[in-house]
């Protein structure tokens, strides 16, 4: 009965979801999200369908469907990069060389060990593909979000929404998968832990993309930002003068 | 077990800097750009120069209460010497932390960014954020003449090396002279 009523609130959630982005026309803004949004909307209908008259099938379904959402919520990653960063392409750049540092050595790892493998990976049971797969979507996450603090980059409260919401979905799920996977127990409790942590995830969704807040643009203010040679080499220099006078409190 | 702790750490490290996130208020982020303003954008040039440190961290001064064979005025001196020379790395390192700023808010507009300067100076930077945590601790723990002290002591012991190796060197030569075997 339980698991209907998350389950019923869940539909209802993401329907109220797409509404509200459609009425504030954040499709437009988030095409990629409201997509991730759909998906899973109809996924939960066909998940329902098959548990209500063909349950021997649900797993199957279940573990299909899942990895189809990771795949595209992966996407979801990229479009946070994209919108956020858009008006910084400083920052932007900072981030495309981070994120193919960290996607290479997801790769080089990958490669370097057999036992570890991408084969291994999907021979693996399912638990283990959605855990591993997760990881490598924090990975990124991770790298985009201390890219957003070290630049100061303003989110908006839309944005920061998803961000926050589908960032806390990751760590959840790994949190989830990892203990499931090691401590058995945690499976008696899982048909009600995951939908109510996602639960709690769309209504951060609902309440940060209620409506359509201003995207915040960075201003150039200054001539600096096109000769990136000279701000470099003045901070350096600031940078080294500090060192110096640092360095004066042994010396004297 | 182990990986399990790793893999649950992580997923816990991602929400600790989510929150970060969800707490960092929007008027700190407009902050920004307020700083990259042409007014405030003067690039700072504030740290005080050599006559500062040499007036906080001068002998002279120590010398001189240490010759007034005072105890109390002692005590006193170390005290407010030492709330200066705290003040002075506190302050110098919140101008790091400008001026690291102020480059930060100007470089994520800059379009050709160069990533290798920047992971340069982000270095630059925790080295100097590094020396300055060091001292703060330093100068708590020993007060504000102690970094001189050691600077001194590891002169001096490093020149009585100097001294003492030219006659171990010789010291070396006799003995592998003495034995012609040994290398």
């Amino acid at each position: 009965m339980l698991t209907m009523v998350i389950w019923w609130l869940a539909i209802l959630l993401e329907a109220l979801l797409l509404i509200r982005g459609f009425q504030e026309k954040l499709v437009r803004r988030f095409p990629i999200f409201y997509s991730y949004i759909l998906f899973v909307l109809v996924e939960e209908f066909l998940r329902f369908s098959v548990y209500r008259w063909f349950s021997s099938r649900y797993s199957q379904v279940y573990w299909t469907t899942q990895f189809l959402s990771l795949v595209i919520g992966s996407t979801v990653i990229f479009e946070i990069y994209r919108v956020g960063l858009r008006s910084f392409p400083g920052a932007a750049r900072m981030a495309r060389y981070l994120l193919l540092i960290v996607f290479g050595a997801v790769f080089a790892k990958t490669m370097a060990n057999p036992s570890g493998s991408l084969f291994w990976w999907i021979a693996e049971r399912s638990l283990m593909l959605e855990r591993n797969l997760r990881i490598v979507q924090a990975l990124a996450m991770l790298t985009l979000v201390s890219l957003f603090l070290w630049y100061a980059i303003p989110f908006g409260k839309n944005l920061k929404g998803i961000l926050f919401g589908y960032g806390l979905f990751i760590a959840m799920s790994i949190v989830q998968l990892t203990l499931s996977y090691t401590w058995g127990d945690i499976r008696l409790f899982w048909p009600y832990v995951q939908p109510v942590s996602y639960l709690l995830v769309l209504g951060l969704w609902a309440s940060a993309l209620w409506s359509a807040q201003p995207v915040p643009r960075g201003k150039r203010a200054t001539q600096l930002e096109d000769d990136y040679e000279v701000l470099a080499a003045s901070t350096r220099t600031q940078l080294r003068r500090a060192l110096a006078s640092l360095g004066w409190t042994a010396r004297l | 077990m182990m990986s399990t702790a790793i893999f649950v750490a992580f997923g816990i490290l991602l929400i600790l800097v989510l929150l970060m996130i969800a707490r960092r208020k929007e008027v700190e982020e407009r902050e920004g750009d307020r700083a990259a303003a042409p007014a405030q954008c003067e690039r700072r040039n504030t740290l005080q120069g050599q006559e500062l440190v040499l007036r906080i961290f001068s002998r002279e001064d120590r010398e001189f209460v240490l010759q007034m064979r005072s105890p109390r005025l002692q005590r006193m001196y170390k005290e407010e010497r030492r709330k200066v020379a705290l003040h002075w790395v506190r302050k110098t390192s919140r101008e790091v932390r400008m001026i690291i700023r102020t480059h930060r808010l100007i470089s994520r507009l800059s379009r050709n960014l160069d990533a290798g300067a920047e992971a340069k100076l982000l270095w630059q930077y925790l080295e100097l954020r590094l020396i300055c945590g060091l001292l703060v601790l330093f100068i708590e723990t020993f007060g504000p003449h102690a970094l001189h002290d050691l600077a001194t002591y590891a002169g001096e012991l490093s020149q009585l090396i100097g001294r003492t190796l030219p006659d171990s060197a010789a010291a070396n030569r006799v003995a592998s002279s003495e034995n012609p075997g040994t290398p």
